[in-house]
């Protein structure tokens, strides 16, 4: 119903209306209820360049552009069906082809038909928004520069309302304070910083808003890395009506100006001071190099007054030889500006009052003062310090010479492992260039079984910081063989404790290794020796045991021999006692066979051998026997002997037997000394003695080299007898003397030619 | 009374014990042989002069070792030591010792025997002189303390009439302690008391 009256009333209206929609500037279509066109007014023809007055159907659509028509039309056809208004911006062609932006909207009305009737009619009106459009582009451009300029500043910026509520803060605001952007907005100072900080803060913004002006102030943050100062300028925003509704703010950080600033102050106050306690001589000249002023340094150094100085050219301070040069120097330079030395810090010779020449340090300055131009001169003494520097320079000197010098190889590496240096004997030794040991370059020398090990071992030593030592087989580049060296390096720590370097050297013991292995076969020797000395007491044992069936055989036949002599003796008794005689003459003989075999077992090795040689090795045995008996030992070995041909263990072993005896032999209230010698008899044989300063063996002579014969609480007596045994089969003699002036010597010979030894 | 005097021998080797033995008992003496040391420990010595004939070299202690050995458990058996080898030391300490003799292997049976015969006769001597000790201590010990104490003044050489003077008693009750105690002593002479004072004195010197 109510539809209907409006209908009613629009009707009326209906001329004019069409009138209207002629004139008025906008583009309108006139469109049934579904959307399809039944009129277009001038407006869109002119601009769509469509003729037809009365386009049929969707075909006005044709002038939207796509994108736009595909944007809004669900939402058309949803107003179509419900008759409520619609709105929307969107492109129109024109009739050049161009699209422009309009706004497009719609509205019902009731329009008369040509046959008189009224219907129902959508007004679909377009109105041009194109310049609109490009301004809005332009602000919105406009803002998101001022935005980036917001954003980049390195100044803090924001926004507050009245009551000091952030409305924005820049993305430095976010920095400094360690905020988040989001977090910021809506909240007041009291919120986000300390109570302390926020009243300042607010306190000021109330002063912004009162004098509705902007201000300068000097607020104190407190950030993540510490208070910082800053300069803030506030200012009021005013909307139309010229009330503030909004206090922005820009900061700037003066923390470093300020502090600059209180140096400066503070080095101003110092200056004076300085001046008069620096250690250095301060001297200011005037263009004509007359002394205008001096410190007190310039007396200590100089030993002039001030007062004596002052007026006084500024060469009285140098040396005749540099006076001429000074002169022509400072004309040339102001004349032409022209410096001839460096103005920092140059090394020169000046001249005490007293005329002796010293060492200083030199730095100019040139200022103008009351329209005078000075020169300042900054004179250090350095006589101590050219002393320590050479001192130094020579100390430093005579350490390269001796790392270089020193006949070892040594290297140093930094904390991390990697060589840095090594010296002349390294490269000599490894044959590789300074730039090819460095790093890990020295691997190259490693021999390749040996590299991993080695590499590991340092890897190991540079992470623990433990003493590091390797055997490895080195590349000797003389003879390109591999040698065995031990490396060994310490860290050098700082006072810290972490490690700044490591030292590091390497030892060639290639040679020692080899002596080492060569005295591992003499010991291995030894134990045939040591083996070979039991002899003695081996036949100790077998005395034993041959004279136990002895003693039984003899017992048996004492025993029949009585029995006889008494006519007492039973056959059955004698019987047995025989029968036991055998026996026991059988286990006498097998014992004689042992002995037998045993010696078959080790039948002598004759070689060409040097005597000396050999009492060398038996001397090296027996060290530590003369080290426990506290005998010192004395040598006289001929320079050279004829070889002689021996068996080396057999005679190791007397040699050993008679230096062991005259050990033991010597009584702790004499000197123990022990005195082995070799020559050439007159017959050519080799002649060997040793002496002995013990207890002598008086009477006994003729007795010592039977066997079981001895004078020691613990000998078996066998062991001289033994040794003549070895003696007489190498072909030679073994005899005893008195020493002088007391004592005994052993006498051996043996003969130089093959046959007579075997 | 004192039974058959008995050898004894200490030899690990079997056939020397045995043939030992054969010879020893060519002169009439009865030979034990033992093996080890400790053999001849658990065997009970008999009260007859005896004698030991030992080896030097052992299994386990040396004959030197086992000497010192029996000193240590007072077994006064003389030792006549038999050896393998030995060296002047060796023999000089078993000796020293207080050994008999100290024979080589082989040794003649003479020398052997006749150490034996030696050993025996010491070992009687030592056994008579101890028992002649144990009678005389017997006797002593039958005096009265007063007695004995009045001997032992007289044995120092005293006078009767210093002794009474040191007891402080009579010079007749001296002599008549004195002439008890030389009865009961069965002593001939002052001569006789002295003599017998100085063996027991001795033996208890020497814990016989």
């Amino acid at each position: 119903m109510m539809a209907e009256t409006n209908s009613d009333t629009q009707v009326s209206e209906s001329l004019d209306l069409r009138k209207m929609i002629e004139t008025i500037p906008a583009l309108v279509v006139c469109a049934l209820p579904d959307g399809s066109a039944d009129a277009v007014n001038r407006a869109w023809q002119e601009y769509t360049g469509d003729s037809v007055q009365r386009p049929n159907g969707w075909g006005w659509q044709a002038a939207v552009h796509p994108d736009d028509l595909a944007g809004f039309v669900d939402e058309w056809n949803a107003t179509l069906a419900s008759g409520k208004p619609f709105a929307a911006e969107t492109r129109i062609k024109r009739a050049n082809g161009e699209y422009h932006w309009f706004l497009m909207r719609k509205t019902l009305a009731v329009l008369p038909t040509p046959g008189g009737q009224s219907s129902l009619r959508a007004l679909i009106a377009f109105e041009n928004i194109d310049d609109l459009k490009r301004t809005e582009a332009t602000l919105r451009q406009a803002e998101t520069l001022l935005r980036a300029f917001f954003e980049n500043s390195p100044n803090v910026i924001f926004l507050k309302d009245r009551e000091g509520r952030y409305l924005y803060a820049n993305r430095q605001f976010e920095r400094v304070f360690g905020i988040d952007g989001e977090e910021i907005k809506g909240k007041h100072d009291f919120e986000l910083f300390s109570p302390e900080q926020a009243s300042a803060f607010r306190g000021n913004d109330r002063l912004v808003l009162e004098a509705g002006a902007p201000k300068e102030f000097e607020e104190i943050s407190l950030q993540k890395d510490g208070a910082h100062t800053s300069i803030v300028q506030k200012f009021p925003l005013f909307n139309s009506e010229g009330e503030i509704y909004a206090i922005g703010g820009i900061a700037t950080d003066i923390t470093d100006r300020k502090r600059e600033e209180t140096a400066r102050h503070f080095s101003e106050e110092k200056h004076r001071l300085a001046l008069e306690t620096a250690s250095d001589a301060i001297v200011s000249v005037d263009e004509n190099s007359v002394i205008q002023a001096a410190n007190p340094a310039t007396t200590r150094i100089f030993g002039f007054d001030s007062t004596e100085m002052i007026g006084q050219p500024l060469t009285v301070l140098m040396p005749e030889s540099l006076r001429k040069m000074h002169e022509k120097g400072f004309k040339r330079y102001l004349a032409t500006g022209q410096r001839v030395l460096n103005w920092q810090a140059t090394e020169l010779t000046a001249r005490h009052k007293d005329g002796h020449e010293l060492a200083v340090e030199v730095s100019f300055g040139e200022l103008q003062s009351e329209g005078q131009r000075v020169f300042t001169g900054f004179i250090r003494d350095i006589t101590e310090r050219k002393r320590a520097e050479v001192t130094l320079k020579e100390s430093e000197r005579a350490l390269r010479e001796l790392t270089e010098t020193i006949p070892q190889m040594l290297w140093s590496a930094a904390a991390d492992g990697t060589v840095r240096y090594c010296n002349q004997r390294v490269l000599d030794y490894t044959g590789l260039s300074t730039e090819e040991v460095h790093g890990t370059g020295w691997m190259s020398a490693v021999h390749e079984d040996d590299r991993e090990g080695i590499g590991q071992a340092w890897a190991a030593a540079v992470r623990t910081g433990e003493p590091f030592q390797y055997e490895f087989r080195c590349l000797r580049a003389a003879d390109r063989k591999y040698r065995w060296c031990v490396t060994s390096a310490l860290p050098l720590r700082d006072r810290t404790g972490d490690i700044t370097r490591w030292f590091g050297s390497v030892v060639d013991l290639h040679d020692w290794k080899e002596a080492q292995q060569a005295l591992q076969m003499t010991q291995m020797e030894l134990a045939r020796v040591s083996r070979f000395t039991t002899m003695g007491e081996l036949a100790a044992s077998i005395a034993h045991e041959v004279n136990q069936p002895l003693t039984a055989v003899t017992n048996n036949s004492s025993a029949c021999l009585r029995l006889l002599a008494n006519h007492n003796l039973a056959p059955d008794v004698l019987r047995r006692a025989l029968e036991e005689i055998v026996s026991d003459g059988a286990r006498a003989s097998a014992v004689i066979t042992r002995i037998r075999s045993f010696l078959k077992k080790n039948p002598g090795e004759k070689s060409e051998l040097n005597v000396n040689e050999v009492i060398q090795e038996v001397l090296a045995l027996a060290g530590r026997a003369f080290y426990e008996n506290r005998v010192s030992l004395d040598c006289a070995l001929a320079q050279s002997l004829p070889l002689v041909f021996a068996d080396r263990i057999q005679l190791q072993q007397v040699l050993l037997n008679l230096i062991m005896n005259g050990i033991e032999a010597m009584a702790a209230d004499r000197t123990r000394e022990l005195r082995v010698e070799s020559s050439t008899d007159e017959t050519g044989d080799v002649l060997v003695a040793i002496r002995d300063s013990g207890c002598g063996i008086g009477s006994d002579v003729d007795r010592i080299f039977d066997p079981f014969f001895t004078t020691k609480s613990n000998g078996m007596g066998m062991g001289l007898s033994i040794s003549r045994t070895v003696i007489n089969n190498h072909g030679g003699r073994l005899w005893a003397s008195p020493n002088c002036p007391h004592g005994t010597v052993f006498w051996f010979t043996l003969p130089t030619d093959r046959e007579s030894a075997s | 009374m004192s039974s058959a005097p008995v050898v004894f021998v200490i030899d690990d080797d079997p056939s020397v014990r045995s043939t030992l033995k054969f010879l020893i008992g060519t002169v009439g003496l009865d030979a034990e042989s033992f093996a080890s040391t400790d053999d001849f420990l658990d065997r009970k010595l008999p009260d007859a002069p005896s004698c030991l004939v030992l080896d030097v070299r052992l299994r386990g202690l040396s004959g030197l070792e086992f000497q010192g050995v029996l000193a240590a458990r007072n077994i006064r058996i003389p030792i006549i030591f038999i050896t393998g080898y030995g060296d002047i030391p060796m023999s000089v300490r078993a000796m020293k010792s207080g050994a008999v003799e100290f024979l080589t292997k082989p040794f003649r049976d003479q020398d052997l025997l006749e150490a034996i015969r030696i050993a025996l006769d010491r070992d009687r001597a030592r056994r008579e002189q101890k028992r002649e000790i144990s009678e005389i201590q017997g006797r002593f010990s039958s005096l009265s303390a007063r007695e004995q104490e009045v001997v032992c003044m007289v044995v120092a050489g005293k006078l009767n009439k210093q002794i009474a003077g040191e007891l402080g008693t009579a010079e007749n009750t001296v002599k008549v302690h004195r002439s008890r105690a030389m009865e009961k002593m069965n002593a001939q002479s002052l001569a006789d008391l002295v003599r017998m004072l100085e063996k027991l004195k001795s033996a208890s010197g020497n814990n016989l």
